[in-house]
């Protein structure tokens, strides 16, 4: 029986780069950066507060990502959206997920034969 | 908005730098009330809700330099192998060189086995100095330079394949040829220079005979056997490399103890030159003859290390 650090490793590993996807399409929706952590959870991407707020930064200063402050309501928060670029991107990403997916059920089944 | 979270960011936006506070701050905190707010909302406790949330986002420096992309460490896996290896070819030779010199200085000045202390000091804080420059200029290139300017790993770097032999027979007759002449020209008492006037003089010291010269004779067979043993082994082992060291000093330390209290040389013949008694010239070709000497037992321990490090096991 594997140790579950190992196991938790792996599939850390697994999951990595999977929450820039996920943030990308969330954010086709303009949200902020809890209330995007909450949506992502309820969706099965459980990712921490301290990975995702310096990454949504990050995505930005990529320019995958644009913000705009919303002073509207009682306390001032930044939305962020998914640019063009980032949709752009995110094409690109979606695809390779999807090969990455086809290559592994070929080989699965090459495997079962 | 309570001190913790107040001191929360301030431990956070500590660690980044002064341009981008403005940008991460106002939002920081926004998140952090959205998420403290989430649990009050959910029945917490206010202040046990903003301790959790707060606890969560963890060790507020970390934070930071995630949101600068700061690297959370001295030398990174870029550099690693080129600072180790640079570090490791220095430190193999650079204090043991700068230690032998000061020691040797000390010799000159007649300290005799006071010299060992002030070679030894030295040669750590040259290894602590080495250790530390090579160290700072790294982790300053680390963050200021670009890993693509580091040398790539060619296949031309491969190390030679030592499976085979490590001492070639060559090797082994090339080493016993070098000890038989020098039992032969310096140690046999018929070896002398023979003068224009008919006269034969011992280049050793012949009152040597007492004691050292049987001792260094004897140090020498022992080379021959181990160089014979060598090749029969055919690579270095530890076992063999301490051998090596331990028979490498007991030539070298009375030879250079015996030239630096001119005992070695016969004393009739520096006589007759001329030459060595004028000025310090026979000082001069002592300290020369003793660097040598320490310089080749030197280079013969560190080959050997090198050696025995290289062949596979």
């Amino acid at each position: 029986m594997v140790s579950d650090d190992i196991l938790r490793t792996h599939l850390q590993e697994l999951r990595r780069g999977t929450v820039v996807v996920a943030s990308l399409i969330a954010l086709r929706r303009p949200d902020y950066g809890y209330a995007l952590l909450q949506r992502l959870s309820t969706h099965g991407f459980p990712v921490d507060a301290n990975t995702l707020y310096p990454l949504l930064r990050r995505l930005e200063e990529q320019g995958l990502l644009t913000s705009e402050w919303n002073t509207e309501e009682s306390r001032p928060r930044k939305f962020y959206r998914t640019s063009d670029q980032g949709e752009s991107v995110l094409r690109t990403l979606l695809d390779d997920l999807a090969a990455v997916q086809t290559a592994m059920t070929g080989l699965i089944e090459g495997v079962d034969r | 908005m309570s001190s913790l979270t107040d001191r929360y960011l301030a431990a956070t936006l500590g660690s980044v730098p002064a341009h981008r506070r403005a940008e991460i701050a106002p939002e920081l905190r926004a998140s952090i009330e959205d998420a403290v707010d989430d649990r009050v909302g959910a029945g917490e406790d206010r202040s046990t809700a903003e301790r959790e949330v707060l606890t969560d986002l963890g060790n507020p420096q970390l934070l930071a330099a995630r949101y600068t992309g700061q690297r959370l460490q001295l030398i990174g896996p870029a550099y690693y192998l080129a600072w180790w290896n640079l570090l490791r070819t220095l430190l193999a030779y650079v204090p043991a060189l700068v230690g032998t010199v000061v020691g040797l200085v000390h010799l000159v000045d007649g300290d005799g086995f006071g010299a060992i202390g002030p070679a030894i000091g030295t040669a750590l804080s040259v290894a602590v100095h080495v250790a530390f420059w090579v160290t700072l200029v790294f982790a300053i290139w680390e963050r200021t330079g670009d890993a693509r300017h580091l040398p790539r790993w060619s296949l031309d770097d491969l190390p030679e394949a030592t499976t085979e032999r490590q001492i070639t027979l060559s090797d082994t007759v090339a080493a016993v040829v070098v000890l038989l002449f020098t039992v032969g020209v310096a140690f046999f008492p018929t070896q002398q220079l023979r003068f224009g006037d008919g006269e034969q003089l011992a280049i050793v010291d012949p009152a040597l005979w007492g004691f050292w010269l049987p001792v260094l004779l004897a140090v020498v067979v022992a080379m021959i056997v181990f160089e014979l043993v060598k090749y029969r082994v055919g690579h270095w082992t530890w076992g063999m490399v301490v051998v090596n060291a331990v028979l490498g000093v007991a030539f070298a330390v009375p030879v250079i103890w015996l030239l630096l209290t001119e005992q070695l040389l016969n004393p009739e013949l520096v006589a007759r030159f001329e030459w060595l008694r004028e000025g310090d010239n026979l000082g001069t070709v002592t300290v020369i003859t003793v660097v040598s000497i320490v310089a080749i037992t030197i280079w013969d321990v560190a080959d050997s290390v090198l050696k025995a490090r290289r062949w596979p096991r």
